[in-house]
């Protein structure tokens, strides 16, 4: 397996803070809190995610629950939270792994190419060929939020 | 002063239409390349400005950057990629195609009219 360019929670962490301070937290009051014990146990039902392709492979996951969605949206859109529908919710998720993916990407070695953001909600999707090798977890006022990174498994990239 | 916004994403474009019209411009939206060269061909007169993702289905931005570029009638357009496409070798490949600057997403709406101020796109006062 190919070291995934030493891809590290801090990175995920400086990208998701720039999400925040740009769309999501500009006034810098409402931060991601980092959980680092119990992950497993945060429940969320909204995924969305990109695939990553090229010199690498693998995903990159945006999960979190239906009430961190409804504020993600109504941060994102301006609008009031009881007013966010389930389209809303789909489109700025989906923009929320785009953007994410994207960042990751530029972490990576050249030659890596983003897929279409992808939004289900129930089970999380599951990568029978890969393996999370990064991930952050954290609380937005007060739900849960974690982003994770998956590497297929034997990936050598398409140039290895 | 009229911006075209090319964006997959409604919120995107939402964004975006809340940024420009800070300064003064009025904007119509395309969710993809072919939808925005669609409405560039049925308008009158062509928008002074483009915001373009990169990554959407049907024509992605850098494709509908080469696309205007061949057209002597949209030479006045300015062209901004709006992307999380922030491979040097990428920002070469868009600036190469035709595009006129380079906005890294995510970004707040003071470094997009920095941006434009830049370009010249933004009146006097007009942020403020």
């Amino acid at each position: 397996m190919s070291d995934v360019a030493a891809l590290r929670v801090e990175d995920l962490q400086e990208i998701v803070e720039q999400v925040w301070s740009s769309y999501l937290d500009p006034e810098g009051i409402e931060p991601l809190i980092p959980v680092y014990d119990d992950i497993d146990a945060m429940k969320t039902d909204m995924h969305a995610s990109v695939s990553i392709t090229g010199t690498w492979h693998g995903h990159v996951v945006v999960a979190c629950n239906e009430p961190a969605a409804k504020n993600c949206s109504a941060a994102f859109l301006a609008m009031e939270v009881e007013e966010v529908g389930e389209a809303d919710m789909m489109d700025v998720l989906g923009e929320l792994a785009n953007i994410v993916g994207g960042n990751v990407k530029s972490m990576l070695p050249p030659g890596c190419f983003v897929s279409l953001p992808t939004v289900v909600t129930g089970e999380a999707p599951h990568y029978p060929s890969a393996e999370p090798v990064c991930q952050l977890a954290g609380h937005w006022m007060g739900d849960p939020f974690v982003i994770t990174m998956w590497q297929s498994r034997g990936d050598g990239g398409d140039a290895a | 002063m009229q911006a075209i916004l090319i964006d997959d994403s409604r919120a995107m474009r939402l964004i975006l239409r809340r940024i420009v019209g800070q300064i003064g411009f009025d904007a119509v939206e395309a969710e993809d390349g072919q939808a925005a060269m669609d409405l560039l061909n049925s308008m009158d007169k062509a928008p002074e400005l483009a915001l373009i993702d990169w990554n959407m289905p049907n024509m992605n931005g850098l494709e509908f950057v080469t696309a205007v570029r061949k057209e002597p009638k949209y030479r006045e357009m300015t062209l901004v990629m709006v992307t999380t496409e922030s491979e040097q070798s990428q920002i070469v490949r868009a600036l190469a195609a035709g595009a006129h600057e380079y906005v890294i997403k995510p970004f707040t709406a003071g470094a997009m009219i920095e941006k434009l101020a830049l370009l010249g796109l933004v009146p006097q006062g007009a942020s403020s």
